[in-house]
């Protein structure tokens, strides 16, 4: 993978634009019910938050680490969608979340294209691209309310097996409600439960 | 943010309650202000109606 991944994903270099993982991510929740209290995860330009805002009655906080994202999260809100600058779920207290809802940063990390700026953090999750992804199974089952539910895009680059067995780990079971193949990868909408 | 937003909010390290201090109102969105913690005494500005929630540690750009 020597191609640039700012050349991959188009130009943008500070905020993630939606492209077919939002697509699917926002599809699946939508077609699972999702309602109640959503925390959309690293919302990057706001879409699939304002997706689920805009379809359905429930109340919608969308987070990113990156204040640039937040401020287009912001301005693409029509729906009542509130931003929290924030790390995963930390300032979430426990139990009080219908569904919490990721599309993370899952791309395995490519010292070559390296780039160092936040398109870098909204794509790459490390070594083996679940950098992101395992902190925040390891912390989502304490926000979550007891029937609450995790929406979980996952690729085929970062193992969804992997991704599975983390879940399981802290207690989850899951199901995959949508697969859909690309050139180079296979994308999977992961629902995880307790 | 609106303050319903407190029902869901915690301080992110030690995850206690926290107290909102309100600067400017706007309709029904607080859109700046303070959340501070009530337990490490941790303060979270609120600032264009978004709440930074990250620690100290955090609150710099992440990238170089």
């Amino acid at each position: 993978m020597a191609d640039d991944l700012a050349e991959r994903r188009g130009v943008e270099t500070e905020v993630y634009q939606p492209a077919e993982d939002s697509h699917l991510l926002a599809e699946a929740a939508l077609a699972d019910g999702v309602s109640g209290t959503v925390v959309e995860v690293g919302t990057g330009s706001g879409y699939v938050a304002e997706r689920i805002a805009a379809a359905t009655e429930a109340s919608v906080v969308a987070t990113d680490l990156n204040p640039h994202a937040c401020e287009q999260a912001r301005e693409r809100s029509e729906h009542g969608v509130q931003v929290v600058r924030a790390d995963l779920v930390e300032p979430f207290r426990d139990g009080r979340l219908d569904a919490v809802v990721f599309n993370p940063p899952y791309l395995p990390a490519d010292e070559a294209a390296a780039r160092n700026d936040w398109m870098e953090v909204a794509l790459t999750g490390g070594e083996d691209g679940r950098a992101v992804i395992d902190p925040f199974l390891d912390d989502v089952g304490r926000v979550l309310a007891p029937d609450g539910a995790v929406y979980l895009l996952v690729s085929s680059l970062t193992g969804v097996d992997a991704v599975v067995d983390r879940a399981a780990a802290n207690g989850f079971s899951a199901v995959a409600l949508r697969d859909e193949s690309f050139p180079f990868e296979t994308l999977t909408v992961l629902k995880l439960l307790r | 943010m609106k303050e319903s937003m407190m029902d869901i909010l915690c301080c992110p390290m030690d995850k206690a309650d926290l107290e909102l201090e309100v600067d400017h109102e706007d309709e029904d969105e607080i859109v700046s202000g303070t959340l501070t913690c009530t337990e490490c005494g941790e303060a979270y500005p609120i600032e264009e109606g978004v709440p930074n929630m990250l620690p100290p540690d955090m609150r710099d750009d992440v990238p170089a």
